[in-house]
């Protein structure tokens, strides 16, 4: 058997020793060439089997699938919407939600357990960049005309959200590694999402 | 079924003792439960994101694609039935997702069928007596550097068989290709990484 044979055949029998015939068993044995190709190649495929696995994803690829869930409607029931206050590190960032949360409570009294219906949270848009982006404008006018004594109260907890928001964003831009800073943000777009829930929730006939 | 063991590698079995079981999880994701969905997520993210940082060689697109790998799963998760196969289910799709991309951007995820006998002859070149040996040396950096530099379709079959542990059958249905095709492209690859390292070996020497 030749070299040229033997390595033509090695395809098939590489990996299954049972197929090899008495002439390869020879070949290998009296061929040093094709016996350390042989070797090599098991050693590649060897090796491959113990490749770490370990990578990590960052932060953002969960953020970014639990906004798409809870749009998409697959997330359903109560937001967590105090998580934010279990961060001791940064509770001080959110200070200002406590008015805001206590104010909400008291003018809604927020219906935690009811989900806003499919159709209506279908039309949420996260909008985290505009002070007041053309979704802001469609709720406040929503409000306005549902509940007009309403709407002042709605345009500073926009503004807060926003403003809230673009810090957390700010952060989270000039700490791409930090976990803490991508939470913070995630929480910070659940504020406006509640936001838009109650509106929503409070709009309904 | 190779592809199935190696999915108990995954951090599923770690979880024991931890809140949420894997199947608890499951059911209720399909509830619709948010820290569900972030349990199965935790779990396998490891396993889903090496697989795609392995195919592209790129984090940026090696997330995205983890993202589309779980939110497809997560949309179907409503007709998923018993835990076994879980791990398998997951990380079939994420090949999918892959696959498909790859294919999105013109690469070309089916080797192409055996050409001209050409380059039949080129593994021959000897690099020198020094660095003829590979087996027992083949470093894992090395590997992983050389499996970067493949070119795409000999990359998705030296990765889906020899480091995900996929057999033949099951690649050439997922690839679209013949199981006889499959086999000799994954020795290709495999020749093809051996030229690399020893290249890498051989510039390393004469750095020296
Ligand atoms: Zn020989």
């Amino acid at each position: 058997m030749t070299c040229t044979e033997f390595e033509r055949a090695l395809a098939d029998i590489i990996d299954d020793e049972s197929c090899r015939t008495v002439e390869h068993h020879q070949h290998i044995e009296t061929c040093s060439s094709c016996e350390s190709l042989v070797n090599d190649l098991n050693a590649i495929s060897e090796e491959a089997r113990f490749l770490e696995r370990e990578a990590e994803p960052s932060a953002r690829v969960w953020n970014s699938i639990e906004m798409a869930l809870r749009q998409e409607g697959l997330i359903r029931g109560r937001r967590r919407v105090f998580t934010i206050f279990e961060q001791k590190r940064h509770w001080w960032r959110a200070a200002w939600l406590v008015p805001v949360a206590a104010t909400l409570l008291v003018i809604f009294g927020v219906r935690y357990e009811l989900t806003a219906p499919k159709e209506a949270s279908k039309n949420i848009s996260l909008a985290a960049n505009d002070v007041t982006s053309d979704d802001d404008q469609q709720l406040l006018q929503t409000v306005q005309r549902r509940s007009p004594a309403m709407l002042a109260s709605y345009e500073d907890n926009l503004r807060n959200v926003n403003s809230y928001i673009r810090d957390a964003e700010e952060s989270a831009k000039s700490n791409p590694n930090d976990e803490e800073a991508q939470r913070i943000l995630m929480n910070a777009y659940e504020q406006k999402a509640m936001v838009y829930e109650m509106a929503v929730d409070r709009s309904l006939p | 079924m190779s592809a199935a063991g190696k999915g108990d590698l995954t951090d599923a079995k770690k979880s024991k003792g931890n809140k949420l079981t894997e199947t608890e999880a499951i059911e209720r994701a399909k509830q619709g439960d948010a820290e569900a969905f972030e349990t199965l997520y935790t779990l396998h993210k490891r396993r889903v994101y090496s697989l795609c940082l392995r195919m592209t060689a790129n984090t940026a697109a090696a997330e995205d694609l983890t993202q589309e790998a779980f939110l497809q799963l997560f949309r179907k998760i409503g007709t998923f039935r018993g835990e076994s196969a879980f791990s398998t289910w997951l990380h079939r799709m994420a090949v999918n997702v892959v696959l498909m991309q790859l294919r999105k951007k013109g690469l070309s995820v089916v080797p192409l069928e055996e050409t001209i006998e050409t380059e039949e002859e080129t593994p021959r070149k000897e690099l020198g007596a020094a660095d003829a040996k590979l087996a027992g040396s083949v470093d894992r950096l090395q590997l992983q550097r050389a499996i970067d530099a493949l070119p795409p379709g000999y990359k998705s079959i030296f990765v889906l068989h020899d480091v995900e542990g996929y057999e033949h059958n099951e690649i050439a249905e997922m690839v679209g290709c013949s199981i006889g095709n499959s086999k000799s492209q994954l020795h290709k690859a495999r020749l093809k990484l051996r030229e690399l390292i020893k290249t890498a070996k051989a510039q390393k020497a004469s750095n020296r």
